[in-house]
C-alpha cells in the first residue's frame, strides 16, 4: 500500500493452508500495524497487530537476553516454526513449560484455542508424566521453577492428585493447573487435595456478564467462577486470574477483573491473553473480536482510573516483547490502592529484576533495586505511600523479635504483591516467526521435544491423535521452500 | 567435661545459639540458667533439653535483658541460690534487617538497649559477684557482621560493634580481679536469623566461606564451652570469630 511503512520483514503463516509464507509488518498513516502477506494458493492476507505504531516500534526494539536452550532435539531442515523440538534456531530456553495431561473438557468454548477430544479421551498416565518430569527437572539444572498443567480441562483427570503429588515429589517450586473452575466449584475433595499439594489454580474467569460468558465460553458460569474462587480464598490456595480479552464484548471490564483480583487475597496474579483466532472454537469466532497488546494496556489504564497505565508494564527479558507485558504492585495490606513498582522503581530495574525467570523472584538484582528505591524516595524527603508501603513490607519480613522462616518470608512477600501479565498470543493470521524464536513457554510431550505454545495451539496439536479424532496432516508446503516477499 | 558444676547463666537461651549454648553447657557439666523475653514454649523445650543433656534443671528467667529490675532479680536470685556466678554469657541480641533510610530512632533503641545496654546490665550485675571471688568469665556474643566487610543492618553492626569495645575494656579493667572477658563472633549459623535471609544471600555467604557451608550452633556452642572452661584461662580481651573462614 502506498505511504505505508515497512516496520520489518518476517515469516508468518497462509491463514487457510498454514503453510510458511513471507509477510511485511507496515505502519499504516493512521498509525496502526498491520501484517501484509500472500499466500501463492490462498491470495493476499492482512492482520492488524497493533493500534498504535509508535507503541510497537518501540517495545520491538527491545532486546531480549539471548538465553538459548540448554539442549537441542532437532536441527533445522524445513525452517521456523516447522522444527519444533527445540530445533537449532531456537533463541531462548522455556520458563514456562507446559503439560497439557487430559484432551477431556466438558466445555466447548467458542474462543478455545486447542484442539480436544473427549471421545476416547486421553489422560496422561503418571508414569508417563513421570518421564515428562524428569526430563525436565534434569533441564532445568535440577531445580525446577515452575510447571503448569493443562488440558482440555485438568481436573477431569482421574489421577491429577498423583501427578501434582509426583511434582511435588520432584521438588518443583510452582505447580499450576489451568481450570475453567466448574468442577472445582463441585468437588470440595478435590480442591483440598490440591490445596494440600500446594498447587496453584489458573482459573480462567473472562467476565461477570452472562450473555457475554455465553458468548464467550458457551455456558453461564459467571457465578460458578465466582463460587470457585471464594473456596480458592478460603483454602488459601494461590491463584491466577486468567481473562481473555476480546475487543468490544469484554475488553470494558478488565477494571473489574482486576479490581476483584487486589480484593481476593489469594489471587497472585491476573493473567490477561489477547483473543486468539486458533483451535477447535477460535479459529471461526468472530474476527472483530481482535485486541492487541497495546489496547489491553489502555483498557486497563481507561478502567482502573490510571492505578496502571502502559508506562507502567515492561516486557518479559525472557520473550519476545510483543509477547508479554508485565506490571507488578505493591499492595496496601490495610487496603488502599496497591502502588505500581514503576512508581518507585525505573523500568529499567524492573525489567532486569525479571531476568531469568518468568515470575519476579527475590533475588540481588531485586533487592539492590529495591534497597536504592527506598534510599531515593527516602533521600528526595517523599512523603510516598510507596515508602510506607516497602517500610511496611521489611518489618513484616524481618520482625525483630523471631525471624520468620525463610518459606515463610517468601509467603509474606508474595502476599504484599500482585502482578499482572498481559500475554499475547499469536494465530496463523498473526504469526511471526521472529516472535516464535524467541518463544519461552513450551508445550512438553512425553518424547521430550518441546514446542512453543502458539506454534502448538496453531501447528502441531491438531496433528495428534491424542487431541483428534482424525488428525490432520502437514500441508505439502509447510516448511518448503520460500518464496521472495511479494507483498507491498 | 570441660564445665563441671560451673554455675552458668546464659542469656537469650531458649532458641538458636542460645538453645544450643544452654544444651553444650549443660553437656559439660555445668548448672545452667537462662533467660528468654516472649516465646515460653521455646523456652520450655530448651529446658527439657537442658535436662535431657545430663545437667541439673534449669533455671529459667523470663523478662527483657534491657530491664534493670529483670536482671537484678535474676542475677541476685541465682546468687541466692547457688552462691555465686561462674559464667555470664551475653548472648540475647535482636536485628531487623532495615536500610538506614527506614531506620527509625526507636530501631535503634530496640536493638542497641538489647544488644548493648542488656549486655552493660547483666556483665555489671554479675561482675559484683565475680570480682567479689576473684574469678569469673564473661563471654559476649558478637557476631561476624562487626568484624568483616559485610552487608548488615548498621544497627545491629554497630552493636556488635559496641562489644568489642566493652569487651576490650572490661577486660583490662576486671583482669586484675581474676575476671577473663572474651567475644566470640560467629558467622552466618544454621539457626536464627540466616533461615529468614533470601537464598541468595545464604548462597553468597557459602560461597564466600572457604569451608563452603554455614556454621553449625552447636559447634559455636562448643567453642563457647571452650572459651567458658578453666583450659583456656590465659585467654581474656579475645577476640574470636568463628565463621568458616570468610
Amino acid at each position: 500500500m502506498p505511504d505505508e511503512r515497512l516496520l520489518h520483514e518476517t515469516t508468518s503463516l497462509c491463514a487457510t493452508c498454514l503453510d510458511a509464507v513471507p509477510a511485511r509488518v507496515v505502519a499504516t498513516p493512521a498509525g496502526e500495524v498491520w501484517m501484509r502477506k500472500a499466500c501463492p494458493a490462498h491470495g493476499e492476507q492482512a492482520a492488524r497487530l497493533s493500534t498504535d505504531a509508535a507503541w510497537y516500534e518501540a517495545t520491538r526494539a527491545i532486546a531480549p537476553r539471548p538465553s538459548p536452550p540448554p539442549r537441542v532435539a532437532r536441527e533445522v531442515e524445513r525452517g521456523c516454526p516447522f522444527d519444533c523440538g527445540p530445533c537449532a534456531s531456537h533463541a531462548q530456553r522455556v520458563r514456562m513449560p507446559v503439560v497439557t495431561i487430559t484432551s477431556a473438557c466438558d466445555l466447548a468454548c467458542p474462543i478455545c484455542y486447542v484442539h480436544n477430544k473427549n471421545d476416547d479421551a486421553f489422560h496422561m498416565p503418571p508414569d508417563e508424566f513421570a518421564r515428562v518430569l524428569e526430563r525436565l527437572v534434569a533441564d532445568a539444572g535440577g531445580e525446577l521453577d515452575l510447571i503448569n498443567l493443562t488440558g482440555g480441562e485438568p481436573t477431569l483427570h482421574p489421577r491429577l492428585l498423583d501427578l501434582v503429588r509426583l511434582c511435588r515429589e520432584a521438588g518443583v517450586r510452582r505447580v499450576s493447573i489451568c481450570s475453567h473452575g466448574l468442577g472445582l466449584a463441585k468437588d470440595p475433595d478435590l480442591l483440598a487435595g490440591l490445596a494440600a499439594l500446594e498447587a496453584r489454580i489458573a482459573l480462567s474467569f473472562d467476565t461477570f456478564d452472562a450473555g457475554v460468558d455465553a458468548e464467550l465460553k458457551g455456558v453461564r458460569s459467571v457465578a460458578q467462577k465466582l463460587r470457585c474462587l471464594e473456596l480458592l480464598d478460603r483454602a488459601g490456595v494461590d491463584t491466577t486470574l486468567i481473562p481473555v480479552m476480546t475487543r468490544g464484548r469484554n475488553d470494558h471490564e478488565i477494571g473489574a477483573i482486576l479490581d476483584l483480583a487486589l480484593r481476593t487475597a489469594c489471587v497472585r496474579h491476573v493473567e490477561v491473553h489477547t483473543v486468539t483466532y486458533a483451535g477447535q472454537g477460535g479459529t471461526s469466532f468472530d474476527r472483530s473480536g481482535r485486541i492487541s497488546m497495546v489496547e489491553v494496556l489502555e483498557r486497563i489504564a481507561e478502567t482502573t482510573g490510571g492505578l496502571l497505565g502502559p508506562a507502567d508494564f515492561v516486557p518479559s527479558p525472557s520473550a519476545h516483547p510483543l509477547c508479554y507485558q508485565i506490571a507488578y504492585l505493591l499492595v496496601n495490606p490495610r487496603g488502599g490502592p496497591p502502588v505500581p513498582f514503576t512508581r518507585f522503581l525505573a523500568r529499567d530495574d524492573l525489567y532486569a529484576a525479571l531476568a531469568d525467570h518468568l515470575y519476579l523472584e527475590p533475588g540481588p538484582r531485586l533487592e539492590r533495586a529495591l534497597q536504592d528505591a527506598i534510599d531515593r524516595l527516602w533521600a528526595q524527603g517523599d512523603d510516598s505511600r510507596a515508602l510506607g508501603l516497602l517500610n511496611d513490607l521489611l518489618r513484616t519480613l524481618f520482625p525483630p523479635g523471631r525471624p520468620l522462616e525463610r518459606a515463610e518470608a517468601l509467603r509474606a512477600a508474595e502476599r504484599a504483591v500482585k502482578a499482572v501479565y498481559v500475554h499475547s498470543h499469536m494465530d496463523a493470521e498473526t504469526f511471526d516467526v521472529e516472535r516464535a524464536y524467541l518463544c519461552c513457554d513450551a508445550n512438553v510431550r512425553t518424547d521430550g521435544t518441546q514446542v512453543p505454545v502458539c506454534n502448538d495451539n496453531v501447528l502441531y496439536r491438531d496433528k495428534e491423535p491424542r487431541f483428534m479424532a482424525t488428525p490432520r496432516a502437514w500441508g505439502p508446503r509447510a516448511g518448503g521452500r520460500r518464496v521472495l516477499p511479494v507483498v507491498g | 567435661m570441660r564445665l563441671r558444676d560451673k554455675r552458668c547463666l546464659i542469656t537469650g537461651g531458649s532458641r538458636g545459639l542460645g538453645r544450643a549454648l544452654v544444651t553444650t553447657f549443660a553437656r559439660h557439666g555445668a548448672r545452667v540458667a537462662f533467660t528468654y523475653s516472649t516465646h515460653d514454649g521455646d523456652a520450655a523445650e530448651a529446658a527439657r533439653l537442658v535436662e535431657a543433656a545430663g545437667g541439673a534443671a534449669s533455671r529459667v528467667f523470663k523478662g527483657s535483658v534491657a530491664d534493670p529490675a529483670h536482671v537484678k532479680a535474676t542475677v541476685d536470685a541465682l546468687a541466692a541460690e547457688w552462691g555465686g556466678l561462674d559464667v555470664l554469657v551475653n548472648n540475647a541480641a535482636v536485628t531487623q534487617v532495615l536500610p538506614i533510610s527506614l531506620l527509625e530512632e526507636a530501631d535503634w533503641d530496640l536493638v542497641m538497649d538489647t544488644n548493648v545496654k542488656g549486655a552493660y546490665l547483666m556483665t555489671r550485675a554479675a561482675l559484683r559477684h565475680m570480682i567479689r571471688r576473684r574469678a569469673g568469665h564473661v563471654l559476649m556474643i558478637g557476631n561476624f557482621a562487626s568484624e568483616r566487610v559485610i552487608e548488615a543492618p548498621a544497627h545491629y553492626a554497630a552493636s556488635k560493634a559496641a562489644l568489642r569495645g566493652l569487651t576490650d575494656a572490661l577486660a583490662r579493667e576486671v583482669g586484675r580481679h581474676g575476671v577473663r572477658v572474651n567475644l566470640l563472633a560467629p558467622g552466618l549459623l544454621d539457626v536464627g536469623m540466616s533461615r529468614a535471609l533470601p537464598q541468595h544471600r545464604q548462597d553468597e555467604y557459602v560461597a564466600r566461606a572457604p569451608l563452603g557451608r554455614l556454621g553449625r550452633a552447636e559447634e559455636v556452642a562448643e567453642f563457647a564451652a571452650f572459651l567458658c572452661s578453666d583450659e583456656s584461662a590465659f585467654t581474656t580481651a579475645a577476640k574470636v570469630v568463628v565463621d568458616g573462614g570468610l
